[in-house]
C-alpha cells in the first residue's frame, strides 16, 4: 500500500463570485522511501498541494489518504495528529520561534505529542547533535546563520519520527553552499529510509530527487526520472 | 497539553513584555486591592458596631413598643388603655422571669441652677430606681432614685456627667450633689451625679492628655445621650410637670415613654417574653397595640446595613475587576494578532486548535493572578492609610477570606476575559498564519 494515495483531488478557492481551481483532480501515489520533487512556477498549485499533503489544509473533492488513514475530511484535531506524528516540515522562512532556544524550538513537536519533560530534552539534543549542532543548544534562532537555523529546523522536523518529510523551498533564502549542505543532508536522510517530498521552483534542486512531478495549473503536467 | 507547559509559555510570553502585562495588569490590581480594602473597611465597622453593642447592652433587655394594631382588631382598638403603668405594675408583679421594669416618661424643658444663668431645654425623664440596671447606669457621686423618692414624688433628681460639668463647670462632681437645680422653674436637689460614659477608645485619648474634646466633638458619640440625662422620680414628673398637658390624664392612665424590662436568665428568654405577651395581652384587653423589641432584632439590624455596606463596596471594586477584565482582553487580542505567526508555527508542527486555545487562557488567568498578587500588595498599603483616617473603633480588619474572594473574583474575570481572544485565536487558520508577515 502507498505512503500518500491522491485520487482526482481537487481544491476550489472561492474569492468574491469567482472560483479558482487550485488543484485540478490530481492523481498521486507516493511510496515509502521515496524522493520526490514537486516542480512549479509560482500559482501552479505545487503549495496548495504541498498543504494537503502536508494536513495544513483538507480538499474540496476527492480522496486523501496518508499513511493509511483516510484525510479527506479528517476534523481539525485528526489532522493536528498527523502533523505532530506522521509528517515533519521545512520551511523557505525556517519558521522557528525566535524566542525559544534551539533545544526548545526543537522539543516543540514533543510538547504537543505529550512527551515527558526529561525525555523531550534528551531527544532534543539527540535530534541537535543528528543535524550537527550539539554545541549551539541554547543559543536562539536570531544568534544563528542561516543555515544552523535551517538544520535547526530539520531537527525539529525530524524529532518525532515523522514518516513523512516535506520541504517548501528549503534552500530558497539560502547561498549555494548552504543550499548545498542541505540538499546533502536530505540525500543521507533518503539513503536513511526516510521518505522525502520536495517542493521548489528550481529543476536544478529537484535534480537531487528520484522522481519529479511538474505541475501547472493545478494539474500534473509531467513525470520523470532526473 | 500538560497545563504546566502551558504556564511556563505563558510565563514566558509575560516575562518578554514585562510593560505591556504590567499595564494590562493595572486595573486588576486596582480591583484586587480596592475589593481587599473594602472588606478590611467594613470589617472594621462590623467589629467596631459589634464592639459598640456588646458595651450598650446585653440581651437581656427588652423594649416594649407601641405598633398600629392589625385591622383584624382594628374596630376595638379604643378598648386598649396603650402602654401605661398599670402595665408596668402588672408586669412587676406577674412576670416573675422578669428582674427589672422601667417604665419612663419624658419632657422636654428648661434646665437652670438656682444661681441664675441661662436655662437650658434639656430632656428630662421621669423614672423608677429600676432604670438604673435597664439603663446600665454606674453612680459617680450620691445616690441614685429609691423607691421612696418616687413614692413620695420628691424634688431629687440625678445628673449626667455632662449636665453636671455644663451647670457648675469647675465644681468636681461630688460637691454637685446636695446643690439645687431649677426644672421648669421648681426647685430639685441633686441627690446623684452619673459617671462619665465612653468609648475605651475616648477614655485613653483623655487620660493620655490629648484633646478628646475636639474628637468627641467631630464624631458621633454612642453615650452623648446618656451623659446628658436629667433623671427624677416618675411622680415627681407626671405630678409637678406633666399632669395639666392632658387633664384627664391619671397616674395610671398616662402613656408611657417608653417601658423597658429585662429578663432575669436569657435561659428562660422565650418563655418571658410569653409571659410579657400573656400579661399585657390582659391589660391591653386583647388588642395587639404592642410589640416585644429585643436587642436581638436590634443586632440583626445593624447587622444587615453592615452587610449592605459590605455588599455595595463589593460591587464597586467588582466593577473595576470587569474593566481589568476588559484591559487584559485587549493586551491579548493585541498579543495574539502579534503572534498570528507563532501559532501557525504551533499549528504546524502538531497543536490542536484546543492547545491554543488554552494557552491563550492560561496566559490570561496568569496576567490576572499575577495581578492579583500585586493588588494584595497594594491593599496592605491602601489598609494602613485607611487606619490612619477611619476611626479608631472601626480599624480596618484583613482578613483571609477577603484576599481569597478577591483572588478568586481576578481569576474569573481574567478567565472570562481569555475566553474571546482565546477562542479567537485558535481559530486561526495554519496556512494563512504560516504566510503572515
Amino acid at each position: 500500500m502507498s505512503l500518500i494515495h491522491l485520487e482526482d483531488l481537487s481544491k476550489v478557492y472561492r474569492v468574491g463570485d469567482q472560483e479558482i481551481r487550485a488543484l485540478d483532480q490530481i492523481d498521486l501515489r507516493i511510496e515509502e522511501g521515496e524522493f520526490l520533487s514537486i516542480i512549479g512556477s509560482s500559482g501552479s498549485g505545487k503549495s496548495t498541494l504541498m498543504h494537503l499533503l502536508g494536513c495544513l489544509d483538507t480538499p474540496t473533492s476527492g480522496r486523501m489518504e496518508i499513511c493509511g488513514k483516510d484525510l479527506a475530511k479528517a476534523s481539525s484535531d485528526e489532522l493536528a495528529g498527523v502533523r505532530n506524528r506522521e509528517v515533519g516540515f521545512v520551511f523557505q522562512a525556517f519558521n522557528l520561534l525566535p524566542k525559544l532556544d534551539v533545544v526548545s524550538n526543537i522539543a516543540l513537536p514533543l510538547v504537543y505529542a505529550g512527551v515527558p519533560h526529561a525525555e523531550r530534552l534528551v531527544r532534543a539534543k539527540k535530534a541537535a547533535a543528528d543535524v550537527g549542532l550539539g554545541d549551539r543548544l541554547s543559543n536562539r534562532p536570531p544568534q544563528l546563520s542561516g543555515g544552523q537555523c535551517q538544520r535547526v529546523a530539520i531537527a525539529r522536523a525530524l524529532v518525532n519520527n515523522p514518516r513523512i518529510l516535506f520541504a517548501d523551498e528549503p534552500t530558497g533564502n539560502l547561498d549555494s553552499t548552504t543550499g548545498r549542505m542541505i540538499l546533502e543532508m536530505f540525500d543521507a536522510l533518503h539513503a536513511a529510509g526516510k521518505t522525502i517530498v520536495l517542493v521548489t521552483h528550481d529543476p536544478a534542486i529537484a535534480a537531487h530527487s528520484r522522481r519529479v512531478i511538474e505541475i501547472r495549473d493545478g494539474r500534473i503536467t509531467r513525470e520523470y526520472k532526473p | 497539553m500538560n497545563p504546566l507547559i502551558a504556564i511556563s509559555i505563558g510565563l514566558r510570553e509575560i516575562s518578554a513584555h514585562k510593560f505591556r502585562t504590567c499595564l494590562s495588569m493595572l486595573g486588576i490590581v486596582l480591583g484586587v486591592s480596592s475589593l481587599i480594602a473594602t472588606m478590611a473597611l467594613t470589617r472594621g465597622i462590623e467589629d467596631g458596631t459589634r464592639k459598640f453593642m456588646q458595651q450598650i447592652g446585653g440581651l437581656e433587655f427588652v423594649s416594649i413598643v407601641s405598633k398600629e394594631p392589625s385591622s383584624k382588631k382594628f374596630e376595638f382598638a379604643n378598648l386598649s388603655p396603650g402602654r401605661t403603668l398599670r402595665d408596668a405594675e402588672a408586669l412587676k408583679q406577674s412576670a416573675n422571669f422578669l428582674s427589672h421594669v422601667s417604665p419612663e416618661i419624658f419632657l422636654s424643658t428648661a434646665v437652670a441652677t438656682d444661681g441664675g444663668g441661662n436655662p437650658d431645654r434639656r430632656m428630662v425623664r421621669g423614672v423608677y430606681p429600676d432604670h438604673f440596671v435597664i439603663g446600665m447606669h454606674q453612680i459617680r457621686a450620691g445616690r441614685f432614685l429609691t423607691p421612696l423618692d418616687v413614692e413620695r414624688g420628691s424634688r431629687s433628681a440625678v445628673l449626667g456627667d455632662s449636665v453636671a460639668k455644663q451647670l457648675w463647670p469647675d465644681t468636681p462632681a461630688e460637691l454637685a450633689v446636695g446643690k439645687t437645680i431649677l426644672i421648669d422653674s421648681r426647685p430639685f436637689v441633686v441627690v446623684g451625679v452619673l459617671t462619665l460614659y465612653e468609648m475605651e477608645e475616648q477614655a485613653r485619648a483623655r487620660k493620655s492628655g490629648r484633646g478628646s474634646a475636639r474628637s468627641s466633638m467631630s464624631r458621633w458619640d454612642p453615650f452623648r445621650q446618656k451623659n446628658e440625662t436629667v433623671l427624677i422620680p416618675f411622680n415627681t414628673m407626671f405630678h409637678e410637670l406633666r399632669s395639666g398637658a392632658f387633664p384627664l390624664d391619671s397616674l395610671d392612665t398616662m402613656k408611657l415613654e417608653t417601658l423597658t424590662v429585662r429578663v432575669e436568665d436569657l435561659d428562660y428568654f422565650q418563655p418571658a417574653l410569653e409571659q410579657i405577651r400573656s400579661i399585657l395581652d390582659i391589660t391591653h384587653r386583647g388588642v395587639d397595640d404592642y410589640d416585644l423589641e429585643t436587642r436581638q432584632d436590634w443586632f440583626d439590624r445593624m447587622e444587615r446595613s453592615v452587610r449592605a455596606a459590605r455588599l455595595s463596596g463589593g460591587l464597586i471594586s467588582a466593577i473595576s475587576l470587569v474593566v481589568g477584565g476588559i484591559g487584559i482582553m485587549n493586551i491579548m487580542l493585541a498579543s495574539i494578532s502579534e503572534r498570528v505567526r507563532e501559532i501557525g508555527i504551533r499549528l504546524a508542527v502538531g497543536a490542536r486548535q484546543r492547545d491554543i486555545f488554552w494557552q491563550i487562557l492560561i496566559e490570561s488567568i496568569l496576567v490576572s493572578f499575577l495581578g492579583s498578587l500585586l493588588g494584595i500588595f497594594a491593599s496592605l498599603g491602601l489598609i494602613e492609610i485607611l487606619k490612619s483616617i477611619a476611626p479608631s473603633e472601626n480599624i480596618p480588619v484583613l482578613t483571609p477570606d477577603a484576599i481569597f474572594l478577591a483572588v478568586g473574583f481576578a481569576i474569573a474575570a481574567g478567565l472570562l476575559s481569555g475566553l474571546y481572544p482565546a477562542a479567537k485565536a485558535s481559530s486561526i487558520d495554519p496556512i494563512t498564519a504560516l504566510r503572515y508577515e
